[in-house]
């Protein structure tokens, strides 16, 4: 059950990817805005907090180094327990800021997520079906899960904590500055080294990473698949062979990880002896000496054990955020470069314009007069000129070869597509002033690709739609024979991704109920031809004979007993209609129909441009 | 490495991990702890000499021996630390690639019936994820081991050493941080679980809809979908919110701890440094020390939970390499040689009744006697489910038929006993082309040659024969075009045809097609008959049989046998059997009526 094999008239999927928003970033951020705005207070909080929480973070040090100069080393007692309690409350209270900080972001950043990703959900479900003809579905996936997390990422880790980093290395060197200048200077002096260093280190462990992530990938496919085609490889004794080729994935994968280690250790290390390098420099020079260099005013002997520990205290807070800045500023340009595409979507309005005339019950009596149509502005016309009427009650049969516009006669009926010229009316109404809800209850089409969804059966079948109660469902499946099926799955019975759990006539079957379940005036059939065995050939016939019997129908025929049940055959060739009338009078009149019915078997297409694909084809055992 | 003595497996699994796959890397973990004692050592070490070259400088004495010896043992940190990293993942990631290796190799070997009884899903998720737990708890588990003891040991001490009574304070709020970080993190990776799975449903959810959008849109069930995506929308919402708590609020109790530890240690060792029950410079060391025991204690929590973690991933991935192999070997002691071989072996089948070993209840074949003569092309009929598929994997001994049920019979009259044949012996006699078609994403030509590399020329002239070569002018690289997934790139058709191919490469003494032409044209189909029997009444015909429920492919076949329920209901000519009533009859009656009809069968033509 894939999707249905391109047709020549239809628009490809683009490579080129058009989901970007056009502008500027004022613009870009306009359009995402709304989403967060709701729990602005959240930013608000955060930034408030922001300054206290580096602050409170900094003074920790300089309290235990006056803790040490003041009172330890010169054996003062009083005011020790007051450092103690400033130092006990700078602590708690920056675990609480810290807290308050992140929980804000986190709760600001994910309700926007959670907006975001609900009305980009409501959004594409809106669009109409020349959208999805041209994008990828891959592509949409990414908008509305990566993209949509990348967001999040910056909102709740990225963005606003790079704000609390530049106080925090702001913050760190005024503290440095008054603790030791001297000490200050040489860290200003040895850290471009450092930082050079990690960053060097940092860019060649981020592009192995994306190997990494590619070889394990492969590794993971490459297993996946031969567990799948185990009875393949098992009974051509193809194992050897599955084992090499594996090992050389596997191998290249270690090979990698190794490699990446190295950097990603290496990072992880360096910060840690910098400390000391900056220390042992700063007795090499001997404070006294420094100052005098550098034209300070400092007392000779500036160093003192208090103002060593808390140093390298200090150091600590000062490198830790300068190792993860490059970090955190990949995550924001992710998040901007998604946003972008975030924007664009939401920026699109390819919609089928709706109409306002309400359609209770349609009768089924369908007229297109002079109907002309194009996919797109710059395409040549598909229909050019169709003339055709069903009558309520109707079976009508369109044939012709692939190209000549049968598919994209129905395409207009339940307005997938918009903008023709000519008239189609429904019951007397012209189609385009039509509601467009109303009109999609009342016409239904069934087509080749059959559509399952991974929800229970019952769900599958009356899609949510409360109008229609079990019993609806319980005739709808006893009349197109998906009860054989159903009832020894069950209605609650989940059905697997794509209806892998059915074979290809159940699914049809099962599309059958759908449709009769939700009872529309007119029926469109997109007859498939899939490869099933005789008995559930038999049962698709029988059920849909059972639906002509009840419904207005149009359906685009291949096997020629549909044809000859049909009321009426509408040849089309060109987009036109060439001829119609029963079955008989067209062979008597010797025309297309005829020639068509003379060519017989696997002359054209076959049936494997229909319907066989993977996962569904009857089996005994899986 | 897997069929370790048995009581291996009543280790716990890390430890059975550590002694099955570890041992060859004990160098590599011995430098490596080397590599993190110099490491500690040297953290401890550094503030000492700080201390000595601020007392030299206060002094005026020369610094610069300090001076260097500080900087320099900075400088070896770096190395050192990261020397002990690799060192410690290292042997993780051999560990990981040594683990791959078997659980593919096994998994390469392991039968039918335990696919039947475990999910592939379930199978692949432990072979790609639970295995990432290897490579965890023999890296980092590791490292962290080591670090912890080395460091509770040497930090601890050291501090025990300058004074118990303050450690005793100090070390109070980090071991309660600690117990009470550690059920967080337990919550944590249970809910980081829950949310990987509920993101992975939404996804699917998207997914499904994207594909299914024609049918939303169509039958106006756009509310009904945009519920239940707000229902999952807002489970994810929950349980991310549930994370954002755990990280903030929780986690940093452990750098709490650590202030309070601080706190404690300014307020009760303060006023012992003015008392004089410990000095200065120990307040000062102690102050060092307290900050390089934090690592390692708060790495402890993550380390119980990697164990915990990985005990039960570990395990998983055991049972897949304790899985016994249950192979359908040579089920009689002596191996018995194989009939005719160069040529297509017949098969005597008496009293054959069977069924899955998952299923012992649901017999599928019963009491089935037939006689198949070297060379000859047969042809089995039968409704889903008749057995007909099951025949075939017995045949082909994906299953071993019950002992003395089939014989294989030689040109010359010599019998065997098909289950006393070996097995890749046996196998290396056969193509079997299965009811699905399964390709591998990779090119045509590796496909159907399934060899490193395919023999190009073999693998075109197969191509001609299953009528593939005016396909492959259409696909961008002929050949060497890569099929995609499960062969997406080719028609249902055209991936019947790659397998047929892949069957006829193989030059097989027995050709088995499970109704492989179900998705071919008539006229395909006609030619692709021929071209299988166009060795028939030679000396090197192979066997064929040929499953199908399109009559007009087995037709011409020199036996017929149908099947129904399990049992042979009839067996004979096409002639004959559409001569006498039954179920053959009514099927060709109802298949070449649709061909008879002056439309013939109009399928697709008229698209």
């Amino acid at each position: 059950m894939s999707t249905p094999p391109p047709r020549a008239a239809r628009p490809a999927p683009t490579d080129r990817d058009d989901l970007r928003a056009e502008g500027s970033d004022a613009r870009i951020l306009a359009t995402v805005w709304p989403y967060a705005r709701p729990d602005g207070w959240t930013f608000v909080l955060a930034v408030v907090v922001t300054p206290l929480v580096a602050l409170l973070n900094l003074a920790q040090p300089w309290l235990l180094k006056r803790m040490l100069d003041e009172h330890v080393v010169v054996g003062r007692a009083d005011g020790l327990t007051q450092v103690a309690l400033l130092y006990l409350a700078a602590v708690v209270g920056a675990y609480l800021c810290q807290a308050a900080y992140t929980v804000a972001l986190a709760l600001g950043g994910t309700r926007t997520i959670r907006r975001l990703r609900s009305a980009l959900f409501r959004h594409v479900l809106g669009l109409s079906q020349s959208f999805f003809d041209r994008q990828p579905t891959g592509r949409l996936m990414t908008r509305l899960t990566g993209d949509v997390d990348a967001l999040g990422d910056a909102l709740t880790a990225g963005a606003v904590t790079i704000v609390l980093d530049g106080l925090t290395i702001a913050g760190v060197l005024v503290a440095m500055l008054l603790l030791d200048p001297g000490m200050t200077l040489i860290t200003i002096l040895l850290a471009p080294p450092l930082l050079l260093a990690i960053n060097l280190f940092r860019r060649v462990a981020r592009k192995l990473f994306v190997e990494v992530r590619e070889a394990l990938a492969a590794v993971n496919a490459f297993m996946a698949e031969r567990i799948d085609g185990v009875e393949v490889v098992q009974l051509y004794g193809h194992e050897a062979v599955a084992a090499a080729q594996f090992d050389r994935r596997n191998q290249h994968f270690r090979g990698l990880t190794t490699r990446s280690n190295v950097y990603e250790s290496a990072i992880f290390s360096l910060v840690d002896g910098f400390s000391s390098i900056v220390v042992g420099a700063l007795l090499w020079f001997g404070a006294g000496e420094l100052s005098a260099t550098f034209g300070l005013d400092i007392a000779t002997v500036a160093v003192s054990v208090g103002t060593v520990v808390a140093f390298i205290d200090y150091l600590d807070r000062l490198f830790v955020p300068l190792r993860d800045a490059s970090n955190k500023i990949a995550v924001i340009q992710r998040a901007v470069a998604a946003l972008v595409k975030i924007a664009g979507l939401l920026n699109t309005t390819e919609r089928v314009p709706d109409g306002d005339q309400r359609l209770e019950a349609l009768r089924g009596h369908v007229v297109l007069r002079d109907v002309h149509f194009r996919y797109r502005p710059d395409a040549p016309d598909v229909l050019r000129g169709v003339d055709l009427e069903v009558r309520p009650g109707e079976v009508v049969a369109i044939v012709g070869a692939t190209g000549s516009g049968k598919t994209t006669v129905t395409r207009l009926l339940d307005r997938s597509y918009a903008g023709y010229r000519g008239s189609i009316t429904l019951d007397g109404v012209e189609l385009s002033s039509l509601a467009l809800s109303d009109l999609r209850r009342n016409v239904a089409a069934v087509r080749q690709d059959i559509q399952v969804f991974s929800e229970d059966i019952g769900f599958n079948v009356d899609l949510g739609n409360e109008r229609i109660d079990a019993e609806d469902r319980a005739q709808a499946a006893r009349l197109t024979h998906a009860n054989r099926f159903i009832d020894a799955l069950g209605w609650d019975h989940v059905l697997r991704e794509r209806g892998a759990d059915l074979s290809v006539g159940e699914g049809q079957l099962l599309t059958f109920a759908r449709t009769m379940a939700h009872d529309p005036g007119l029926i469109i059939l997109d007859e498939a031809t899939a490869s099933i065995d005789s008995l559930t050939e038999a049962l698709v016939q029988d059920a849909l004979a059972n639906i002509f019997a009840r419904k207005t129908v149009i359906v685009i025929a291949h096997r020629l007993s549909t044809v000859q049940a049909a009321d009426r055959i509408c040849v089309m060739a060109d987009g036109r209609v060439a001829e119609q009338g029963t079955h008989d009078e067209l062979l008597a009149a010797g025309g297309r129909y005829a020639a068509l019915v003379a060519a017989g078997e696997g002359v054209l297409a076959g049936p494997e441009a229909a319907g066989l694909s993977s996962g569904g084809t009857d089996s005994e055992r899986p | 490495m897997t069929d370790g003595p048995p009581d291996r497996r009543a280790l716990h699994p890390i430890l059975r991990l550590a002694l099955d796959y570890g041992r060859p890397y004990r160098w590599s973990y011995a430098l490596g702890a080397l590599a993190l004692l110099l490491t500690n050592w040297l953290t401890v070490r550094i503030p000492v000499v700080v201390g000595q070259g601020v007392d030299a400088l206060r002094d005026g004495a020369p610094v610069g021996r300090s001076a260097l010896l500080v900087a320099g043992m900075g400088i070896v940190v770096m190395v050192v630390r990261t020397a002990s990293r690799v060192w410690f993942f290292n042997p993780g990631r051999d560990v990981e690639y040594d683990v791959r290796r078997d659980i593919f190799d096994k998994l390469m070997r392991l039968q039918p019936e335990f696919y039947a009884r475990h999910k592939r899903g379930d199978i692949i998720s432990r072979a790609s994820n639970d295995i990432t737990w290897a490579r965890l708890a023999m890296g980092f588990g590791a490292l962290a081991v080591f670090n912890i003891t080395s460091g509770l040991v040497l930090s601890g001490g050291q501090m025990v050493l300058i004074s118990p009574r303050l450690t005793a304070f100090v070390v109070v709020p980090l071991v309660l941080s600690l117990v009470i970080v550690r059920f967080f993190i337990q919550m944590l990776l249970e809910t980081q679980r829950e949310y990987q799975s509920e993101t992975g449903l939404l996804s699917d959810q998207v997914l499904g809809s994207l594909q299914g959008m024609a049918t939303i849109h169509g039958f106006v069930a756009e509310e009904a979908f945009i519920d239940r995506f707000e229902a999952r929308n807002e489970r994810v919402y929950a349980l991310s919110m549930k994370l954002a708590w755990l990280r903030s609020v929780a986690f940093p109790l452990l750098i709490l701890g650590g202030g309070l530890s601080l706190t404690l240690l300014l307020a009760v060792g303060g006023p012992m440094a003015l008392r004089g029950e410990v000095s200065v410079g120990d307040l000062a060391a102690f102050a060092t020390l307290l900050a390089t025991l934090g690592g390692p204690l708060r790495s402890l929590g993550w380390m119980l939970s990697i164990i915990q973690q990985s005990r039960a991933a570990l395990e998983r991935i055991f049972e897949l390499l304790d899985a016994p192999v249950a192979r359908p070997e040579r089920a009689l002691p002596a191996p018995a040689p194989s009939p005719s071989p160069g040529c297509g072996p017949g098969f005597q089948v008496r009293g054959l009744t069977f069924a899955y070993p998952d299923e012992p209840d649901r017999t599928v074949l019963h009491d089935v006697d037939l006689d198949i003569a070297p060379g000859s092309v047969v042809g089995l009929f039968g409704r889903t489910g008749s057995g007909k598929s099951t025949l075939v994997r017995l045949l082909a001994r994906q299953f071993n038929p019950p002992e003395g049920a089939v014989q294989v019979v030689g040109r010359d009259g010599a019998t065997a006993e098909l289950t006393a044949l070996e097995l890749d012996d046996w196998r290396a006699r056969l193509a079997v082309v299965p009811q699905r078609p399964f390709l591998f994403s990779d090119s045509i030509a590796a496909n159907i040659g399934l060899e490193d590399p395919p023999d190009l020329d073999r693998v075109r002239t197969v191509t001609d024969r299953a009528a593939l070569t005016a396909d492959l002018e259409s696909l961008p690289d002929g050949l060497e075009t890569v099929v995609g997934e499960r062969g997406i790139m080719l028609s249902g058709g055209q991936r019947q045809r790659t397998a047929l191919a892949r069957g006829l490469y193989r030059e097989a003494d027995v050709v088995m097609l499970d109704d492989v032409l179900s998705a071919v044209d008539h006229e395909t189909e006609a030619r692709l008959v021929e071209t299988l029997t166009r060795l028939r009444g030679t000396e090197r015909a192979p066997t064929t049989l040929i499953v199908s429920h399109r009559l007009s492919a087995i037709r011409h076949a020199d036996l017929i046998v149908v099947l129904d329920e399990g049992r042979v209901v009839d067996q004979g000519r096409h002639d004959a059997l559409i001569a006498r009533p039954g179920l053959y009859r009514d099927t060709w009656r109802v298949q070449s009526e649709r061909k008879a009809a002056p439309a013939a069968d109009v399928q697709g033509g008229v698209a």
